[in-house]
C-alpha cells in the first residue's frame, strides 16, 4: 500500500519524520515522504499525483489544527473516496483532553486521529484499521 | 577591477548597510592586533585547548557585558552568534526585532544583528576586548555577513556550503549555497595576505543525532577542501561528541590524518588544520547538576584528543538560551577541567581507525570519480546520489537511506548503508558491532533510545 507522509505546517521536527518513515517502511508499506515544513495543498497533490491509499500528516508543534480545517474542502476537489486519511501527533497548541481533540478532527475529515499517542501502538492500530476497512 | 570586487559592491549596495568602504577595512585588518587573529593565538598557543563559549544578544550593551562576563571567566575565544533573521538574509525583520529590544529589557532575537549594528559600531567592542572573536551563525547565503564581520574585526568564519544548509533547511538550493560560500571563501582568502591569515571553521556536528563518524569526516574535508582551494591557509575541522568515548578518540585520529592527507592531495601542504571538539550536541538532561557532569565529561574527552580548541555548553542547556552568569561559569568550569587533567593515557585502536579511515577513503573515491568538471559539483552530485548522506537532515535532496543505531559500548554504526560506497569489508564490520536481528520493526525504538542517550 502508498502512503504519503510529511508534517504539517512550520513545524522541523525531523526526528519523528524520520522515524515514522522508517516504521512504515519496515511494515511494507511504500512511503513517499514530503519531510517537515510541509502544506495541505502538497500533501494533496502528492496523494493525487502517485494515487495514494493512506495519507498520514503529522503534527509536532500543535499548529496542525490551524490548517486542516481545510481538508473537507480540499477533498470536495478531488475523488479521494477511497484514501484513509490519518493524523497524529502533537494535535493542540495548549492543553487539550483526547476525548475534545479526536471528535475535533473527525469532524475536519480524519479517518483515524491519534493525539500523543506512542508512534508503535498507533502503527498497530492502523494496520488494523487497514485490514478491517478496506475501502 | 576584478569580478569579485564588483560582485561585493552589489552585495553591499544594501538598504541597512551604511556605505561601505572598502579601501578602510583593508587598511584596518592590515593593522589589525595580531592578538583579534584565532590563527595566530593557535600558532603561539600550541598544546592548549582553547575555549570559545557559545552566546550572542541582540543590544550592543547586551553583548559587551556578556564579553564582559567571559573575560572573567578566563575565556580564549569569544563567540559571536547571530540571529535567525540575519541568517535567513531577513535584515527587515531583524532591525525591527532589534528595536523592539532596545526599547524594552526583553530581548527579540536570538542572537547579534550584526548587519544592522555595522562595523563602524561592532568593530569598538571587538577590538575593545582584543580578543580572538568567532562568527556562529548558520546562513546559506553569508556574503554580506562575512564582508561586515571582517570589517568589524572577527577573523573567524565558521560554516559552509554543506554543513549550514543540511542540517537547518529543507529547500534553500544547495547549489546556490555552494557558489554563495565559494564568494565568502575568496573574500577569506583575499584578506588572509593582509596580516595573520582569517581562521575558517566547518560545523561538524550536522544534525547531532547519530550521525556516523564516517560521514562527519568526510563532510569537514570536503568543505575543508572547498576553502583552500579559494586560497584559505587556515582552516579547523571538527565533531562533536558522540556518546562514546573510544568512538571520539578515534575519530579524532582518522579526520587529522585524513583532512593532511587530501589537503596536500590538492597542493596546500603550506595551509595549517586545527581540530575542533563540540561538547555535546544532542539533548541535555534537565537536571542541572548533570548537565554539568555531562560537560566535564566532554572537557575529558577534548583534552584525550587533543583538541585545538572547544565549544562548551551550560548547565542551562535544556533550558534555552543561558544567561551570562551561567555562561560565565560554564567556561571557567572547562579552564578548570583542563588545567587539572595531566597525564593522560595514549589511546590508540588500530582496528577501528583502520577501518574508519577506509569507510571515508572509499566515500571520496566515489566523490573524486564523479564525471563532473569541479570539486562542488562532484560533491553537489554525490550528494544528491546518496554518496554522503547525512541522518535527520531535513533537506529535500538528503538521501535518507543511512540509518545508523549505537553498539553495546554506544558507538554510532552503519546499519543500513543506503547508497554510500562503502565496501562489503567496511559494512559487515560496522555490522559485526550490532547485535539486533533482522526485524526492524524493533530498530526504531532502538534509535529513540540512541537519541537519548545523555537524559
Amino acid at each position: 500500500m502508498k502512503v504519503v507522509t510529511g508534517v504539517v505546517g512550520n513545524d522541523i521536527h525531523v526526528v519523528a519524520n524520520r522515524l515514522i518513515d522508517i516504521s512504515l517502511q519496515s511494515r511494507g508499506f511504500e512511503v513517499l515522504n514530503l519531510g517537515v515544513n510541509t502544506y495541505l495543498e502538497e500533501f494533496i497533490d502528492a496523494v493525487v499525483e502517485i494515487d495514494a491509499d493512506i495519507l498520514l500528516i503529522s503534527s509536532l508543534n500543535g499548529e496542525a489544527e490551524g490548517w486542516c480545517r481545510d481538508l473537507l474542502f480540499m477533498k470536495q476537489k478531488y475523488d479521494l473516496s477511497k484514501v484513509i486519511f490519518i493524523i497524529g501527533g502533537n494535535l493542540s497548541v495548549g492543553e487539550a483532553s483526547t476525548e475534545e481533540i479526536i471528535p475535533k478532527y473527525k469532524e475536519y475529515g480524519f479517518d483515524l486521529v491519534f493525539h500523543q499517542v506512542d508512534l508503535i501502538e498507533g502503527l498497530d492500530e492502523i494496520e488494523n484499521y487497514v485490514k478491517e476497512n478496506k475501502k | 577591477m576584478s569580478l569579485l570586487q564588483r560582485d561585493r559592491d552589489i552585495i553591499v549596495s544594501n538598504e541597512y548597510v551604511d556605505h561601505f568602504d572598502f579601501a578602510e577595512v583593508e587598511e584596518f585588518v592590515k593593522n589589525a592586533s595580531k592578538d583579534l587573529f584565532i590563527s595566530h593565538k593557535f600558532k603561539t598557543h600550541k598544546g592548549k585547548t582553547l575555549v570559545q563559549p557559545r552566546g550572542g544578544f541582540p543590544t550592543y550593551e547586551k553583548m559587551f557585558a556578556l564579553y564582559e562576563q567571559f573575560k572573567i571567566a578566563g575565556v580564549d575565544v569569544l563567540p559571536l552568534t547571530i540571529d535567525s533573521h540575519t541568517r535567513l538574509n531577513d535584515y527587515g525583520s531583524a532591525a525591527k526585532m532589534l528595536r523592539l529590544s532596545e526599547e524594552s529589557e526583553t530581548d527579540m532575537l536570538n542572537g547579534y544583528p550584526l548587519i544592522n549594528h555595522g562595523y563602524r559600531t561592532t568593530r569598538k567592542m571587538m577590538t575593545h576586548f582584543n580578543t580572538p572573536i568567532s562568527l556562529r551563525h548558520g546562513t546559506p547565503d553569508a556574503r554580506l555577513l562575512v564582508d561586515m564581520a571582517i570589517a568589524s574585526g572577527i577573523f573567524e568564519i565558521e560554516g559552509g556550503p554543506i554543513t549550514y544548509l543540511l542540517p537547518y533547511s529543507k529547500n534553500f538550493p544547495l547549489d546556490k549555497a555552494f557558489l554563495y560560500w565559494k564568494h565568502v571563501e575568496k573574500v577569506c582568502a583575499k584578506y588572509s595576505t593582509l596580516n595573520e591569515p582569517i581562521n575558517r571553521e566547518s560545523f561538524g556536528p550536522l544534525t547531532a543525532t547519530l550521525v556516523p563518524p564516517a560521514i562527519t569526516i568526510v563532510i569537514q574535508i570536503c568543505e575543508m577542501l572547498l576553502s583552500l582551494e579559494e586560497g584559505v591557509k587556515s582552516f579547523s575541522v571538527s565533531f562533536s561528541q558522540s556518546g562514546s568515548v573510544n568512538q571520539d578518540i578515534v575519530t579524532a585520529a582518522v579526520i587529522r590524518k585524513a583532512a593532511r592527507k587530501y589537503a596536500n592531495k590538492i597542493g596546500c601542504e603550506d595551509a595549517t588544520i586545527n581540530l575542533v571538539y563540540h561538547q555535546w550536541m544532542g539533548a541535555f538532561p534537565r537536571d542541572k547538576d548533570f548537565s554539568e557532569s555531562l560537560i566535564n565529561t566532554s572537557t575529558f574527552i577534548a583534552a584525550m584528543v587533543g583538541a585545538d580548541k572547544i565549544i562548551t555548553k551550560t548547565r542551562a542547556e535544556a533550558f534555552g538560551i543561558p544567561t551570562k552568569e551561567d555562561n560565565g561559569k560554564a567556561v571557567q568550569n572547562v579552564q578548570y577541567t583542563l588545567k587539572i587533567l595531566k597525564g593522560l593515557p595514549n589511546v590508540v585502536d588500530p582496528e577501528e581507525e583502520e577501518n574508519l579511515t577506509r569507510c571515508v577513503d572509499e566515500i571520496f573515491e566515489a566523490i573524486f570519480n564523479d564525471p563532473a568538471d569541479t570539486l562542488w559539483r562532484k560533491i553537489f552530485n554525490s550528494i544528491k546520489k546518496g554518496i554522503i548522506d547525512v541522518p535527520f537532515s531535513p533537506h529535500i535532496i538528503n538521501a535518507n537511506g543511512v540509518i545508523t543505531v549505537r553498539d553495546k559500548d554506544s558507538n554510532i554504526r552503519i546499519y543500513e548503508k543506503g547508497n554510500l560506497p562503502i565496501s562489503e569489508k567496511s559494512f559487515q564490520f560496522e555490522r559485526s558491532k550490532l547485535n539486533l536481528g533482522n526485524d526492524k520493526k524493533n530498530i526504531v525504538n532502538e534509535i529513540i533510545k540512541d537519541i537519548g542517550v545523555m537524559l
